[in-house]
């Protein structure tokens, strides 16, 4: 239970990080999606039905302080949390360049599943977006895949600290 | 049978608990498609647990960005200067901070005489918060329902034009930004009196949807709101033209626009909230009749 908790305060935090610390950066492609992060370190960190269900709080975290008004994040969170542990078995994730392409990935996929919804969704479909895949999605992704091994590696400190686990390699963890 | 069921039931846990988590999530948007009360509710309470974090948190970055600003080029000084860079930082922290009071002064007594020109309907929020994903355009403001602040109202600036609230908390809202391409306002080109609807494009841009191939538009041309829409009084400055493309077919031309309010440096708002004025048809009876004297 604490264990929850604790990640539901951290989740909270990375939330408070990403609607006003990471919007004093000067160019806003290169800020890191950090709740996708946190997401997907959820999934190394607990079982699927407390994993999803803090996924789907993520998302709805998310949707809440969004312009979007349908709530997508609520529904792709727990998605991603889901895939990021049917995969978690699958590949090879130590190291910065294994965990930088899980990321990068993983919120690529994501990217384009909202702009689906978005264009499947919407009253009136908002043109076509799909040039901002390249132009917006792709640098956005990057960057997020490069502040996931230092991310990762904070949460593992982080969390074998709180819960006092040996620090083994993220997919010991489970 | 029964316990044959019930192994089935343990075997399926995961995969029914994943079916049921994805189902939830689309219920909830079918309800919130539906601006059901009870999403509302929960939205709400979240929202005031949350936001007062991001209101500390905004002022901490403020209150940190103005120390670094002030005090980043004086870490590396020689001891024998450390009392004259001292006592030079403190009057520079002092000027630095005269100039932000003298700045808030101004951005504040241009507020109090827009508010005063306009409307006296209207109440002054601040920015606490910004969206968290990339896709969509909001802001959060620390002034919600117990204010008065209700859905769908108006948010402007002395700059013009910043968007409509979309979410309400009791202290707390979150505005869709004219940029969000979620967001549509009925507006009116300056010079030609040319009516189209300013959608949202993203990045500080918006486009002109519907305006007739037959109107005449220009780069440079002021695109104002037409308060048709009965939320945005009239004659408010959404933006400047900086596109006009007639090269594809069909009845209408795209043209795109920048808003008149920098949407990444915002601070303070306001948010208009006594009913509008029922919009003059003076101009549009001028414009027809002029029309059919052609």
């Amino acid at each position: 239970m604490r264990r929850i908790i604790l990640s539901l305060l951290v989740g909270i935090l990375f939330l408070i990080l990403q609607t006003t610390w990471l919007h004093s950066f000067p160019i806003q492609r290169i800020r890191p999606d950090l709740l996708l992060i946190f997401t997907l370190y959820l999934a190394f960190l607990f079982p699927p039905i407390f994993g999803g269900f803090l996924a789907f709080l993520m998302g709805y975290l998310m949707d809440l302080f969004s312009g979007n008004a349908l709530g997508f994040y609520t529904f792709s969170r727990p998605l991603v949390f889901f895939a990021a542990q049917f995969f978690k078995e699958r590949f090879y994730l130590e190291g910065f360049s294994f965990q930088f392409l899980f990321a990068f990935i993983f919120g690529m996929l994501e990217g384009i599943l909202i702009l689906m919804l978005m264009n499947a969704l919407h009253p009136v479909p908002p043109g076509n977006l799909y040039p901002l895949l390249l132009t917006f999605l792709l640098p956005q992704s990057f960057f997020t895949g490069l502040a996931t091994p230092l991310l990762f590696w904070f949460f593992q400190k982080g969390s074998s600290y709180s819960f006092r686990q040996p620090e083994n390699g993220i997919k010991e963890r489970v | 049978m029964r316990i044959r069921g019930f192994f089935l039931f343990r075997r399926y846990t995961l995969l029914i608990f994943i079916i049921l988590l994805l189902l939830f999530a689309l219920v909830l948007m079918s309800l919130r498609a539906k601006q059901r009360k009870g999403v509302e509710f929960f939205d709400a309470l979240l929202m005031e647990i949350c936001s007062p974090f991001q209101k500390a948190s905004t002022l901490v970055i403020k209150t940190v960005q103005g120390t670094f600003q002030q005090y980043v080029f004086l870490v590396n000084l020689e001891k024998e200067n450390r009392m004259l860079k001292q006592k030079i930082a403190e009057l520079q922290e002092e000027n630095h901070r005269m100039k932000e009071m003298k700045l808030a002064n101004d951005r504040l007594r241009q507020l109090l005489q827009f508010r005063e020109k306009n409307s006296p309907s209207m109440i002054g929020a601040e920015v606490i918060g910004q969206d968290p994903s990339s896709w969509f355009k909001s802001v959060t403001i620390d002034k919600g329902e117990r204010d008065g602040v209700k859905k769908g109202m108006a948010v402007i600036s002395p700059a013009g034009v910043i968007g409509q609230i979309l979410k309400t908390a009791p202290h707390y809202a979150t505005v869709l930004l004219i940029t969000d391409y979620n967001s549509a306002i009925d507006s009116l080109v300056e010079r030609t009196r040319a009516k189209a609807i300013v959608e949202g494009k993203g990045e500080n841009r918006c486009q002109l949807k519907y305006l007739l191939r037959a109107e005449e538009v220009a780069v440079g041309d002021i695109v104002v709101t037409s308060g048709l829409d009965g939320n945005f009084p009239k004659g408010l400055m959404v933006g400047e033209i900086k596109k006009v493309d007639k090269k594809g077919h069909g009845v209408f031309q795209y043209a795109e626009l920048v808003p008149s309010v920098d949407m990444t440096q915002l601070e303070e708002v306001f948010v208009i909230m006594g009913p509008l004025p029922p919009p003059p048809l003076q101009e549009e009876k001028g414009k027809k009749g002029k029309k059919t004297k052609k």
